[in-house]
């Protein structure tokens, strides 16, 4: 067909492309005048005199009849003339022209290069594949870069002219960004290698020595708050840079520059920066510094890591002197109600700074576990607040105050390593509160209960839960008993006996104090009736333990109901037969040990308002040569006189010496049954071992010393449990 | 001598037109609906220019007929395509027609039936067979490596 237009033949001769070119010699060389002319004034603007079809026509019979080459070469050489024209029309654009002319200039070149390869288009797809040349589109490009890019007198300046430009506008000054967005795309045009080597590997050199200088120079100059808010603005325009003008594959490269130049080269400058650094920033709560700190320092390697590590050590220091600041000590409340305080506001800062991270929640959880297990008394105060709580503190409060406050206890509760201590302890406040009444609320009281079930299993409040059993069924008995025996009773005081199971409770045994001997009658009639419905029981009075009312008339017959401790109503019933008595008096009459006897007699005379009775000499501590007077001239507001005893709180120096004592004997059955457990099932095992299975299994109640499992071995080998190796001293044999 | 000038000519069978042609060889007899497309490939009327693709576009045979068809079916063939949607504003372009001084008006004819036939069952959904005559098959496929079509 493209042979030529003679009218059809019914029988095809085509030999007429032959004849043409037979014919006409000249006929490629004329063609192709045709076709350079047409470049030219497609370079010039001027094609809208050409006409397509011809031109495409020509080229495809060049190629068709084998002058591909020639087109090829030509087309090669005649845009390589006009791109060396363009590039001294460049070259020549004055100042900030340069980038205008540059693009003005690309963007002819590539809309040229369009047309070109349009009517060039059966070249393109017959010629250039089979004879391996590069494709018209790329091969503009490859001439674009080859004798514009990379001309010496562009070449240099260009990069130059980006960098100045892009320096600038860090400086504050306006750029036109979309002409930086043009050069910048005409550059990956040519392909990534270009953008990188001629632009973005030379940009990222000069970003790095930027960001170096600034860095040196705000450190010296700001806090660390201000600091990290001019890293985090500088760090998002050059995001911001990137998604405006330049590739998306920069952003990666340029952000790591101004992490490491920064952030990273100064991370621990500013971390530790006096007045400012992180440990103001968490004393201050600067939630919004730290979580800057935070999102800037992810960013960087070991970013996250500095700043726990700070933190770390912050909280642990702090913690330490927290609890072994004896100011605190002295009101366990407080020292508790700190703590929660601490961990609380770290905990929110974690919350709202640290996104929650959980490396960070551990880091808190191991520092607390840190420094409560610093002071060995942390047990016992948290138990002390629990106490105070459900004594007074959560009255009024709703369900789920109580519950988050029981809550945050056992957050405590989790951090000691001494669980057992904390039970002994939470087992005496118990047993108080029980005994006397105090519990504000019995669901709170079972709640915590569930709550160190859930944590420490069964074993470890069975105890306990047979403490609130026995309140029941005591209560069950006196109603009994009263249904009984009241004819027998007459008019006597009224007995409320709490029958505590041996084992559950923590009774010391301490003697029994000589009652009043209407109380002992009725006593003992309590006993009769006991023993007679549970045979075979023993029945022990814990007069340390009781409570009693009783009323009392004053001076000018003013009559008050006093409640006081039984060991209180024994002293106040001896002045119903004389008016003073002496300290050795009272203690013969009531057997009381010395140490109740005198924190009685101190509550009973030496308390403003509770004074009802009289000391002489007058003072406030109680010494055996003082003597004793029914206070006539007692008064108060109140019909019901409440008089405590004067208790510490908290335990003194030797009580916490028994309490220890009694635990670390508490210890030693169950490490041996640990140690027997371990060995039963491994039969033979080294010393070592043994040591770290034993504190494994029992970590969830407290941390063994190895010592002592040492001696519980040594026992256990006595009483032929075990029994060393004999060619291997260091290895235990378990006998069955 | 058919075949011996045959060879001298370097097709590349691409396109699918050549491939239809080749695979027809010379006995490609074929009856089908594609005659109704061409019908309407004989409007002269309507005269419309807008985007790239709405509008009609004018082909001239060599002997000077017109044939108006519809950018779309004239954008099948690739070297059209190039043609009408190139910048720079060619002399077609600008004036909506374009001449072939090298295609007689039987086979532009018939390139414009099959331009409406593929553009219509290019899809393949459904099928039909475009009819060629043997005694043009040879013209035609020139006209096509040509067009690129």
């Amino acid at each position: 067909m493209s042979g030529g237009g003679p009218p059809r033949k019914r029988n095809f001769k085509i030999e007429a492309f032959k004849h043409r070119v037979e014919l006409d010699p000249k006929y490629a060389e004329r063609t192709w005048k045709v076709l350079e002319h047409a470049i030219h004034e497609i370079y010039n603007h001027n094609a809208s005199g050409l006409s397509f079809e011809e031109l495409y026509r020509s080229a495809y019979n060049m190629v068709l009849h084998k002058y591909g080459e020639k087109l090829y070469n030509g087309l090669e050489s005649t845009m390589t003339w006009r791109l060396k024209e363009i590039s001294k029309s460049i070259e020549a654009a004055q100042g900030g022209l340069f980038l205008e002319e540059l693009n003005a200039k690309w963007m002819d070149h590539n809309k040229a290069l369009q047309m070109i390869r349009d009517i060039l288009m059966y070249m393109d797809r017959t010629y250039v594949p089979t004879s391996h040349r590069t494709p018209v589109h790329e091969l503009g490009l490859n001439l674009w870069r080859d004798h514009i890019i990379h001309y010496p007198m562009i070449h240099g300046r260009l990069l130059d002219t980006l960098l100045d430009l892009i320096h600038r506008e860090r400086m504050g000054e306006v750029i036109n960004r979309g002409l930086m967005r043009s050069i910048t795309k005409m550059l990956m045009d040519l392909g990534p290698a270009v953008y990188q080597d001629d632009f973005e590997k030379p940009f990222l050199e000069v970003s790095a020595s930027f960001y170096s200088g600034e860095s040196q120079e705000f450190i010296e100059c700001c806090d660390c708050g201000n600091y990290l808010k001019k890293a985090e603005r500088r760090l998002n325009e050059e995001m911001e840079r990137v998604s405006h003008y330049l590739d998306a594959g920069s952003e990666a490269k340029i952000t790591s520059v101004v992490e490491k130049e920064m952030i990273a080269n100064h991370m621990h400058r500013l971390v530790h920066m006096e007045n400012s650094g992180l440990v103001n920033m968490l004393i201050d709560d600067k939630y919004e510094d730290l979580g800057r700190m935070y999102t800037l320092f992810r960013r960087v390697p070991d970013g996250l890591s500095t700043i726990r590590d700070m933190m770390t050590s912050y909280l642990r220091e702090t913690g330490k002197h927290l609890v072994t600041d004896p100011e605190r000590l002295k009101d366990p409340v407080e020292f508790v109600q700190c703590l929660l305080n601490e961990k609380d506001k770290h905990d929110k800062i974690i919350n709202v700074a640290f996104g929650n991270d959980k490396t960070f929640q551990n880091a808190l959880n191991s520092s607390f576990e840190f420094f409560i297990n610093l002071n060995n008394r942390s047990p016992e105060f948290i138990s002390l607040y629990v106490d105070d709580k459900l004594r007074k503190g959560l009255k009024g409060a709703t369900e789920e105050d109580v519950e988050g406050i029981l809550d945050k206890v056992m957050m405590l509760f989790r951090y000691l390593q001494e669980k057992d201590v904390f039970e002994k302890y939470y087992k005496q406040h118990l047993a108080k509160r029980l005994l006397s009444g105090k519990t504000v609320s019995d669901d709170a009281e079972r709640s915590m209960i569930v709550k160190l079930k859930t944590e420490c299993g069964y074993q470890f409040t069975s105890k306990l839960e047979g403490m609130f059993t026995d309140m029941k069924t005591s209560q069950d008995t006196m109603q009994d008993f009263y249904a009984k025996k009241s004819e027998e009773l007459g008019d006597g005081p009224t007995l409320d006996v709490h029958i505590l199971t041996t084992g559950s409770w923590p009774t010391q045994p301490s003697p029994p104090c000589s009652l009043p001997p209407e109380i002992l009658a009725v006593c003992e009639k309590f006993r009769g009736y006991y023993l007679g419905t549970h045979s075979g029981r023993r029945l022990t009075w814990q007069t340390n333990m009781g409570t009693a009312d009783i009323k009392a008339t004053f001076g000018k017959s003013q009559k008050h109901e006093l409640n006081v401790s039984t060991y209180q109503m024994c002293v106040l019933m001896l002045f119903n037969t004389s008016d003073g008595l002496s300290y050795k008096d009272i203690e013969q009459a009531t057997e009381i040990p010395s140490t109740d006897l005198k924190r009685c007699l101190q509550s009973l005379a030496c308390v403003k308002g509770k004074n009802v009775l009289r000391k002489e000499p007058m003072s406030k501590d109680i010494s055996e040569d003082d003597t004793f007077y029914f206070n006539d001239k007692f008064t108060s507001k109140l019909v019901k006189v409440k008089i405590g005893t004067v208790v510490a709180a908290k335990e003194s120096e030797p009580e916490k010496q028994e309490t220890r004592q009694r635990v670390e004997e508490d210890r030693k059955p169950q490490i041996e049954a640990a140690i027997v457990r371990i060995m039963k099932s491994r039969r033979v095992l080294d010393h070592n071992s043994i040591v770290s299975e034993v504190t494994k299994q029992l970590q969830a109640r407290f941390l063994p010393n190895p010592v002592i499992i040492k001696k519980r071995i040594e026992s256990l080998i006595e009483r032929e449990f075990l029994e060393r190796d004999k060619a291997d001293r260091k290895l235990y044999r378990y006998l069955a | 001598c058919c075949s011996s000038s045959s060879v001298s000519l370097s097709f590349v069978v691409s396109s699918p037109l050549i491939q239809a042609l080749a695979r027809e060889g010379i006995q490609a007899v074929m009856v089908g609906k594609g005659g109704e497309a061409a019908a309407s490939a004989q409007h002269k009327e309507e005269h419309e220019e807008d985007g790239d693709m709405v509008g009609v576009v004018k082909l001239i045979s060599a002997e000077g007929f017109e044939f108006v068809i519809d950018k779309k079916a004239a954008m099948v063939s690739n070297t059209l395509r190039n043609m009408l949607t190139s910048p720079g504003g060619f002399a077609e372009t600008r004036e909506g027609e374009v001449r072939f001084p090298e295609i007689s008006t039987a086979i532009l004819e018939k390139i414009c039936q099959y331009f409406y036939w593929s553009l219509h069952y290019a899809s393949g959904k459904e099928t039909a067979e475009f009819p060629i005559e043997p005694e043009i098959t040879l013209e035609l496929m020139m006209a096509a490596n040509y067009l690129d079509t």
